[in-house]
């Protein structure tokens, strides 16, 4: 690898990791502002124009408060978990390609921070380590709310992980590879060469399974204010507990990503030949992922101000009962239509 | 005895007796005001209105005597009398009675001290009608002041002339009078004789509407705002029965509580406003010693050490005995703890007695109210529980060259003499017990504070040998003690007793076994007339 | 007597629940556009609608008297006992002959029920509409005679707030 390579996988990492963390923080306010305006309120506008600098005064609230660890906790774990949910949150976007591979200097450069053949192995890989976050959180808290929270994060991952990947297997399937790349070059071309497309109910599974593995609302079991006081987070505060926030966070992006990767033709814009574009054409294939991107974790927000909380025994049974067949069936489908039609 | 039969309920009353109180006897309700017990009756305000089978109009019932009927005149056949108080005729009667009363009344209860306590209010919410269907200017006349701190608002005046009946029969002086007829009726003095008598103040009592209001209290207060207590006059040696109206530690007003064994239904204005003079003094509130002609203050065990010091070593000398001060103006039970200190710690060292008692002259009043020349509550009660004393032990303490006293104070409506002033000057060691800076307290060495006369606890026995129990109506102040309870610390110190009474109750009970006239006295036996010794020597 | 409830069987269509979420989705997406209904405070003032209860006031008559003659029936009535009247003859000639020389009300007991209002026999006690009297110690929070008699001279003419609206644009 020469010096230049160096320099743009670099940049690359840096212009990843920013945009993440960026979209972290314009999440926090997106969340509070859109969930205000659906309950017919206003929500934070007093720090900056529209409040837009309001996550920067939450970041600076965080960064003050006392960090209380609990006698009782066991402590390098206790200090770990934050940090082990938030790693491979970050990591996952490593695999995801959010525009096309432009050519710059001469050179010809992927927008994508490491092309991993196994791709989506990876991501599947990582999200499961995220886990252990919020089971060590949760037991290492010693506290009676958040070792139940932990506990229910790691059956309720569990039981999702297999649907999410059997939805996903039906795409790799279509595609014939594990590579994202690929994935995304599979569905490229004609008006409804989209997955979602080609494959409704993969992506429905893939699409509940999702906010399952995120623990958003309505499958938010691990934190369930109204049961556990704040789940597996309960006895954390100042920046950790804001760090469990911004994983929160982090992980929406990268699974709202996967998403439009694996269903909605990654960078793609329909009926556009963006590689004859050239250089403008990545420019315009960026934006085309950053808003299918952002309409995804639009989708989140406005699901959780909309759905009620499943109970726990309605979860499992959605999940082992329902999604798990669906996907399988969907599998045996995907693959007689391949079969009859090659 | 002539059977009487009022709504429904048969009553069998004395010959003579007026309807209204056989009615009253036995809790029936009939509404008046003209009417009082002690006073003439009169008829004038027609509110007593009763319905009587067999007369042709309704009769007023303060004024109708039951008699026997003639056998064949008898209602149903066995009924002397029958009553009703309660047909339509009779509610009709009272509406039309109180709406008259209330032509001319300003309505202005907001601003009536009144309020609250007033029959004129009670019987129109009860009796009246709604709306008055007078519509002429009502007549609006001046307030004017009566002399002896009584003021008139004319205005609410409803001529019942109860007041003009106390001036003439209770009081005898018959300043007020009934002046000009009809529309212009009004309560008068003569312009050169205003009110002025030591009872003046009843007739704000026996007034039953807002019309006589009494200086000390006109609006002071709301009478729903205050607690009343029924307690008994200190001022002389009577011993009227009163209840005072206080609120927060702070006592508003006076006024008389009927004990028909005692005062009836009166007080004197001495006692009436006898408050005010607990209100200015200068109160002792913690124990003070004299250091370098300064007050200090001590503790209470840095006291009852002093005074172990100072009185109960034997030291060498002819001066070694112990002069007690008792009190007539302290309840029983302090003065029976105070005796029992004296007999049995000091012993033969102790000389006691009192200071010089105040003495007026005695006045009577053709109601039979009587005012003490004596000036103490309990001069009786200390005789009973103390069996030696000197009333004026002056000569003696000269005599016997006395060095040390402790004092139960009187209070502060006591003066000294030159010649006591000098005794107490020549003291070696005075222990005051006292509530205020009073001229004995002033030459002492040493302060222990009581109670004032409003804060103590304890029986009272007055001069006709009545005993009755004295309630507390304001807390003690600071760190002041009952009076009973010092004595008994001191005999705890001086004397190594181990007395341990936590209520002025248990004194009284120890005073049941020591004393005889106290023999068999409860609290709960004396209530709140209390009980004569007399009564009890003829029932045992 | 038994009444037979027959409860909704759900169709296959219901059991797919999507119709049904997507129904709630649209719910909520519709309200984003809606008005909102947020007063943002201290730029904007909520304006209380007349018969508002908030803060007291002790009325005057037009010639400076105070209304009120300390009768105390709105101490009396009040339920939480914060108010203190202390009587004593009016200094006025006309009038009624006796008036409040203090009258304290302890805003931090009161509940605001205007039962003092409606036992006010002079009409002298009422309820304003200013809500926003915030302060940092209680004992800013005890209203005297003075203080009533002010926000009666605040309050008199109009509404409070819209008055402040107007003099603000």
């Amino acid at each position: 690898m020469d010096g230049l390579s160096i320099t743009v996988m670099i940049v690359k990492v840096l212009i990843v990791f920013a945009g993440v963390m960026i979209g972290v923080m314009a999440m926090t306010l997106a969340e509070r502002r859109i969930s205000a305006f659906m309950q017919d309120r206003l929500g934070p506008n007093r720090v900056g124009p529209k409040g837009i600098l309001q996550p920067i005064a939450d970041g600076i609230k965080f960064l003050m408060k006392e960090d209380i660890i609990p006698t009782a906790a066991v402590k390098p774990i206790y200090i770990l978990a934050p940090a082990m949910l938030i790693i491979p949150a970050l990591m996952t976007f490593a695999v995801i390609p959010f525009g096309q591979t432009v050519t710059l200097f001469g050179k010809q450069i992927a927008l994508q921070v490491a092309d991993v053949n196994i791709g989506i192995l990876y991501i599947f890989a990582l999200t499961s380590v995220g886990v252990y976050g919020l089971v060590l959180a949760g037991w290492s808290s010693n506290s009676k709310y958040p070792l139940l929270g932990g506990l229910r994060s790691s059956a309720q991952l569990i039981s999702y992980e297999l649907a999410m990947g059997l939805a996903a297997v039906s795409v790799i399937m279509m595609a014939g590879s594990l590579e994202l790349n690929d994935i995304v070059a599979a569905q490229q071309g004609e008006l409804f060469s989209w997955n979602i497309c080609r494959q409704p109910l993969a992506f429905l599974i893939f699409l509940i399974a999702v906010y399952a593995e995120t623990n958003r609302l309505p499958f938010d079991m691990t934190e369930a204010e109204q049961e556990l006081v704040g789940g597996y987070h309960t006895e954390y505060s100042s920046m950790k507990f804001s760090m469990f926030f911004m994983a929160e966070y982090a992980n929406m992006i990268t699974a709202a990503a996967l998403t439009v990767t694996l269903f909605f033709g990654g960078w793609d814009i329909p009926l556009v030949n963006e590689v004859s574009l050239g250089f403008f054409g990545g420019i315009l294939s960026v934006m085309a992922f950053a808003v299918k991107t952002a309409f995804f974790l639009f989708l989140f927000i406005w699901v959780r101000w909309t759905f009620p909380r499943f109970r726990y025994d309605q979860l499992m049974r959605l999940g082992w009962k329902v999604l798990l067949p669906l996907a399988l069936l969907n599998i045996i489908i995907t693959g007689a239509i391949m079969v009859f039609t090659a | 005895m002539p059977l009487l039969k009022i709504d429904d309920r048969e009553i069998e009353v004395a010959a003579g007796t007026t309807v209204l109180d056989a009615a009253l006897a036995n809790d029936i309700e009939i509404p008046h005001y003209c009417y009082h017990p002690v006073l003439e009756i009169v008829g004038s305000c027609r509110m007593c209105m009763v319905e009587i089978e067999g007369m042709p109009k309704l009769q007023v019932s303060c004024n109708t005597r039951i008699g026997n009927a003639l056998p064949d005149r008898k209602v149903d056949g066995m009924y002397d009398m029958v009553v009703s108080t309660k047909s339509d005729i009779v509610k009709r009667a009272r509406e039309n009675t109180l709406e008259f009363l209330l032509l001319n009344h300003p309505l202005d209860c907001p601003v009536c001290d009144q309020a609250g306590e007033c029959f004129l209010q009670d019987y129109s919410f009860r009796y009246g009608r709604a709306h008055s269907r007078f519509e002429d200017e009502k007549r609006v006349r001046p307030a004017e002041d009566l002399g002896a701190g009584v003021v008139i608002n004319q205005n609410r005046c409803i001529m019942c002339t109860r007041c003009v009946r106390f001036t003439r029969e209770i009081s005898g002086t018959g300043e007020l009078f009934v002046q000009q007829r009809g529309n212009s009726t009004k309560i008068s003095i003569l312009e050169d004789k205003p009110l002025d008598n030591l009872l003046a103040g009843n007739v704000t009592d026996i007034c039953p509407v807002g019309a006589l209001l009494s200086k000390d209290y006109i609006h002071r207060n709301r009478i729903w705002n205050l607690d009343r207590q029924p307690s008994v006059c200190q001022e002389c040696s009577v011993g009227c029965n009163v209840d005072i109206y206080h609120k927060n530690g702070k006592v508003f007003r006076t006024s008389a509580r009927e004990n028909l064994d005692v005062n009836g239904y009166f007080i004197c204005d001495t006692g009436r406003y006898s408050y005010h003079d607990y209100e200015a003094v200068e109160r002792v509130t913690s124990p003070m010693i004299r250091k370098d002609k300064k007050w200090q203050k001590i503790s209470w065990d840095g006291a009852f050490k002093e005074i172990f010091e100072k009185l109960g070593r034997k030291k060498e000398g002819d001066s070694n005995n112990v002069a007690g001060i008792f009190s007539p103006f302290h309840t029983s039970e302090a003065n029976f703890m105070f005796a029992r200190l004296m007999q049995n710690v000091f012993k033969e060292r102790a000389v006691i007695g009192t200071l010089p008692l105040p003495k007026e002259e005695e006045k009577k009043f053709p109601g039979g109210f009587r005012i003490s020349g004596d000036c103490s509550p309990n001069w009786r009660g200390l005789t009973e529980v103390s069996s030696y004393i000197y009333e004026d032990i002056f000569n003696e303490l000269k005599k016997q060259k006395i060095k040390l006293m402790y004092a139960l104070d009187d209070g502060v409506n006591r003066e000294l003499t030159q010649e006591w002033k000098d005794l107490l000057r020549n003291l070696d060691f005075l222990v005051v017990q006292t509530y205020a800076m009073t001229p004995l307290a002033e030459r002492a060495h040493l302060l222990l504070p009581g109670a004032a006369p409003l804060e103590r606890e304890g029986t009272l026995m007055n001069d006709s040998g009545r005993i009755q129990w004295l309630r507390p109506v304001i807390p003690l102040k600071g760190s002041s003690r009952p009076d009973w309870k010092i004595v008994m610390e001191v005999m705890n110190t001086v004397g190594k007793r181990e007395l341990d009474y936590s209520h002025v109750n248990e004194v009284l009970a120890e005073m049941n076994e020591r004393i005889p006239a106290y023999e068999g006295v409860t609290f709960f036996k004396l209530g709140e007339s209390g009980m004569s010794i007399n009564e009890e020597a003829r029932e045992s | 007597m038994a009444t037979i409830v027959k409860s909704y069987e759900p169709t296959f269509w219901d059991r797919l629940y999507i119709p049904a979420l997507v129904k709630g989705l649209m719910v909520t997406i519709r309200h984003i556009f809606k008005k909102k209904v947020t007063i943002q405070y201290p730029d904007e003032k909520h304006i209380p609608p007349e018969g508002y209860r908030g803060l007291h006031r002790l009325n005057k008559f037009d010639d400076g008297r105070i209304k009120c003659v300390a009768c105390e029936m709105c101490a009396a009535a009040c339920p939480s006992h914060c108010i203190h009247i202390v009587p004593d003859a009016s200094p006025w000639e006309e009038g009624k002959e006796r008036y409040p020389v203090r009258f304290d009300i302890d805003l931090l007991r009161c509940i605001y029920c205007g039962f003092c209002e409606m036992a006010c026999p002079e009409e002298a006690i009422e309820l304003t509409e200013i809500y926003d009297f915030a302060d940092y110690t209680r004992e800013s929070f005890l209203i005297d005679k003075d203080g009533l008699l002010e926000v009666y001279e605040m309050t008199k003419d109009e509404n409070f707030y819209l008055r402040e609206k107007e003099n603000a644009a």
